[in-house]
């Protein structure tokens, strides 16, 4: 699903090939999402019942008979698939089975703090990773790159949630400067974007800082600095454009590790996202709920990258004339 | 097996790393903002691990959401601050046959809507969780047919069994009352997003994952409560809900373990509050199958399990020793029957007696959360030289095979608790003592008995003698180890002055807020 497909298609003109791209692009989504909504509809069903969880230990067998009954889970499985599948293309998710409220709606109003603060995280990660990794590439070999590749490796290698714990105890709980969790204002938002922001740092730098030493070392550069240009002139110029295709698309997978760390980064700071809702979910068997989480993710996938496939087009003239 | 020690070591070194850390850390970033939001006044916050699943309290049966729904609702009868069943909405309440139960209403009571709170709303409130239409998980009423308006103040449940313990289970939400004009305007998706009671709070908002907001009912009939605003947050998290506590973002902290709430101590303006509790702890031996089939040996695990070392290693204390399964607090509590002496040498005797001079292996289920009880206890048992395997399971398979039709689906021993929020034994019991009950792996005649006299005779005296020769029976047969009865435990900042009930309910009607 990631980068090399694009160059499959042989597109006849840029214009038209944009198209062609993005067509076969959705279409490859809605298979793709087919069949992650087939999977998650039978997988979930192989996690137990539902009906145990929500009543107490000591409900008989008969109240729990009748309880399976009003949800509609004592029909049969094709059935509730049929039925599953038809109200996808409405985007009709059903009934949680724990809120007693519409999917859709539980699901929609946990959608905006996730993408807050994937969107902050990411944010933070470039801001942090872009000059560290320019900077190691430029200082390669010296104290300066050792240096940053080292706190580089720290980020990588220390779990999210111990950063978390670590990052309330010092700014919540000793210098009382920002709230331990929570949601609301700005406040609220650095050290849970901060947190998740940590690995994607690392890995963006360091995949930068590589794909910055090839470049450097190219032929076009040397020509540049032969004509001479100044260090920083030609790392502008020509450096960043060309060391961004490889890191464009590890940023969108970043995106995805984003939302899926958002799930460990959310229950620490207590961030009302698509991730701890999802968890819960799993925990309570809410089969509907669990269904459409798992769409969700895997529509956001499917979509990030389709926008990594295009932004090469536009990165790189070669991809659109390619093959 | 010192968790204090290593607690403490833990913390002081994220403490040290946290203090390595600022050097990382975004200054320019800090400097744009203001301090933590520490606003106060009359204000009350607490955090507890989630959010209520629904505001409807007929489709919830679990403690997080009932611990909210107490402060907007009322129930019929009430638990008085000595645990006594006291008048609710119901003033009184009278049996004048074995099927039926008769509550008279407390006159002038409203709803926040201004709704009038009377027999027809109660029936309706009744009636609503017994129709298979609301999906309510509440399981209390299970023999209750119907409710029936008598006269404006009166109602009655009618019953298809005698069920003495009616009164007590509308204590809990079994008893709470809705109001049906309300429902009938808004519907039941309507009611659930802006839900109305007759209770010492009304409801504001609520922000699924952020915070539920309620404030003081002026009009409330038992008194408006003496802060303006009760908030609830919900946070997943323990170490990070204390450090919200310790930052001064919440008041309490609720339902901790033993072992978060020893992160906190030593930090000045919190403290850990602990409070006699009745969720009950035993490991369920199945009797039917095995070495356990002799009672030797199922004493002799009784006597293995040092149960007050385990409450001071492994609980740090905050828990109770109990006699049988049955919680002190509980109707039926006998404290002349008294637990097993613990004894290892006696419990090798009766393993050799019962033809198991070099122990024997078995295996100890429990859920993950409880991991720390089970090892600890399978390490109590190994020195009777009984090898238990310890297999931990989630949440979610633990109850799926705890209530599956194979009773052996936990394995021989299975470590389980159970919360009799009626405070009358009987909840600790039935469904696993009498020999057909779905989660019995014992056959006792005896038993059969004693269960049917507590559970259909109406008259306490009655109910009392059969309770005290099924505890002495318990003791004696041994189907089951008998723990402890855990402790409430919170942690608080300075502000509140609040006392709970050993039911554990975070009702604040009465609780006070320093300013």
């Amino acid at each position: 699903m990631t980068a090399p497909t694009v160059s499959v298609a042989k597109p006849p003109a840029a214009g038209a090939g944009v198209l062609r791209v993005i067509v076969t692009k959705v279409l490859t989504a809605i298979v793709v999402l087919f069949f992650v909504a087939t999977a998650a509809f039978f997988l979930v069903r192989l996690s137990g019942d539902p009906v145990k969880l929500i009543l107490p230990p000591d409900a008989s067998a008969a109240q729990e008979a009748t309880l399976r009954a009003s949800l509609g889970l004592d029909r049969p499985l094709f059935t509730q698939y049929l039925d599953y599948l038809g109200g996808l293309p409405r985007l009709h998710f059903g009934n949680s089975l724990v809120y007693d409220q519409p999917v859709s709606e539980v699901l929609l109003a946990r959608v905006p703090a996730t993408l807050e603060l994937a969107a902050a995280a990411l944010v933070v990660a470039l801001v942090l990773a872009i000059p560290a990794g320019t900077f190691a590439a430029l200082r390669r070999g010296r104290a300066g790159d050792s240096g940053v590749m080292a706190g580089v490796l720290v980020g990588q290698s220390t779990p999210p949630f111990w950063v978390g714990i670590v990052l309330i105890l010092v700014f919540a709980v000793q210098l009382q400067v920002l709230p331990a969790s929570g949601y609301g204002g700005f406040t609220h938002l650095i050290l849970p974007a901060v947190t998740l922001a940590v690995y994607s740092v690392a890995v963006i730098a360091r995949l930068l800082r590589s794909s910055m030493i090839d470049v450097l070392g190219s032929d076009y550069i040397r020509t540049a600095r032969a004509k001479g240009l100044s260090t920083g002139g030609i790392v502008v110029s020509h450096g960043m454009r060309n060391a961004a295709l490889p890191v464009v698309t590890v940023i969108g997978l970043e995106v995805g590790t984003l939302l899926g760390g958002a799930i460990l980064t959310e229950q620490v700071f207590s961030w009302p996202g698509i991730g701890r809702l999802t968890v819960e979910a799993i925990q309570n068997r809410d089969f509907p709920l669990v269904q459409a989480s798992v769409l969700f993710f895997a529509a956001t996938f499917v979509v990030v990258n389709l926008l990594v496939d295009l932004s090469y087009t536009v990165l790189d003239p070669r991809v659109r004339v390619n093959s | 097996m010192a968790p204090p020690r290593s607690r403490l070591t833990r913390r002081d070194a994220l403490r040290l790393g946290g203090l390595a850390l600022p050097a990382l850390a975004l200054p320019g970033l800090l400097a744009g903002c203001g301090s933590a939001d520490g606003s106060v006044g009359s204000v009350l916050r607490v955090a507890q691990t989630s959010d209520p699943k629904t505001l409807d309290p007929q489709k919830q049966g679990d403690l997080t959401s009932m611990n909210v729904l107490i402060n907007l609702f009322d129930t019929l009868t009430t638990r008085g601050p000595d645990n006594q069943l006291a008048p609710g909405l119901a003033l009184s309440w009278t049996s004048p046959d074995p099927l039926t139960w008769r509550f008279e209403l407390r006159p002038g009571v409203r709803f926040h809507n201004g709704e009038p709170c009377d027999a027809k709303a109660v029936a309706f409130s009744v009636n609503r969780l017994l129709d298979p239409a609301t999906k309510s998980p509440i399981v209390e009423l299970r023999y209750v047919k119907q409710a029936v308006v008598v006269d404006e103040l009166t109602v009655e449940l009618r019953c298809s069994q005698p069920d003495p313990i009616i009164p007590a289970k509308v204590s809990l939400f079994g008893g709470v009352v809705v109001p049906p004009g309300y429902l009938k305007q808004v519907g039941s998706a309507g009611f659930a997003k802006h839900p109305i009671g007759t209770g010492p709070f009304t409801f504001v908002e609520f922000q699924r994952d952020h915070q539920l907001r309620m404030r003081a009912n002026p009009g409330y009939w038992g008194g408006r409560p003496s802060f303006d605003e009760l908030v609830f947050l919900p946070m997943p998290d323990p170490s990070s809900a204390l450090a919200s506590l310790q930052s001064n973002e919440v008041d309490i902290v609720a339902s901790l373990t033993p072992d978060a709430a020893l992160q906190i101590q030593g930090y000045t303006g919190v403290e850990i509050r602990n409070y006699p509790g009745i969720r009950t702890s035993y490991l369920s031996l199945d009797t039917t199958a095995g070495p356990l089939r002799d009672v030797r040996v199922r004493q002799a695990l009784n006597h293995a399990v040092d149960v007050p070392l385990l409450i001071k290693a492994v609980l740090d204390g905050k828990a109770r020793e109990v006699p049988t399964m049955f919680p002190r607090e509980a109707f039926g509590f006998d404290p002349s029957i008294t637990p097993y002496s613990r004894d290892v040498g006696l419990a090798k005797r009766l393993l050799a007696d019962a033809g198991f001079p070099n122990g024997f292996d078995t295996s100890i289920t429990a859920q993950t959360g409880d991991s720390n009880i089970a090892e600890a206890i399978s390490g109590l048992l190994a020195k009777a030289g009984v090898r238990a395997r310890v297999d931990l399971v989630d949440t979610g398979t633990y109850t799926s095979r705890l209530t599956s039709d194979n009773r052996g689906a936990l394995g021989p021993i299975y470590l389980a608790a159970s919360t009799g929020w009626t405070l009358d034994a009987e909840s600790l019991v039935q469904s696993n003592v009498r020999h057909d009950r779905r989660q019995s792996r014992w056959s006792s005649p005896g038993a059969d008995r004693l269960i049917d006299a507590e559970e259909l005779t109406v008259e306490p005296a009655g109910r009392q003698r059969a309770f005290t020769a099924l505890q002495s029976l318990l003791k004696q047969e041994a189907p089951f180890v008998f723990l402890y009865q855990i402790d409430n435990i919170y942690a608080v900042n300075t502000r509140p002055r609040w006392q709970p009930g050993v039911v554990g309910v975070l009702g604040m009607a009465k609780a006070q807020v320093a300013s």
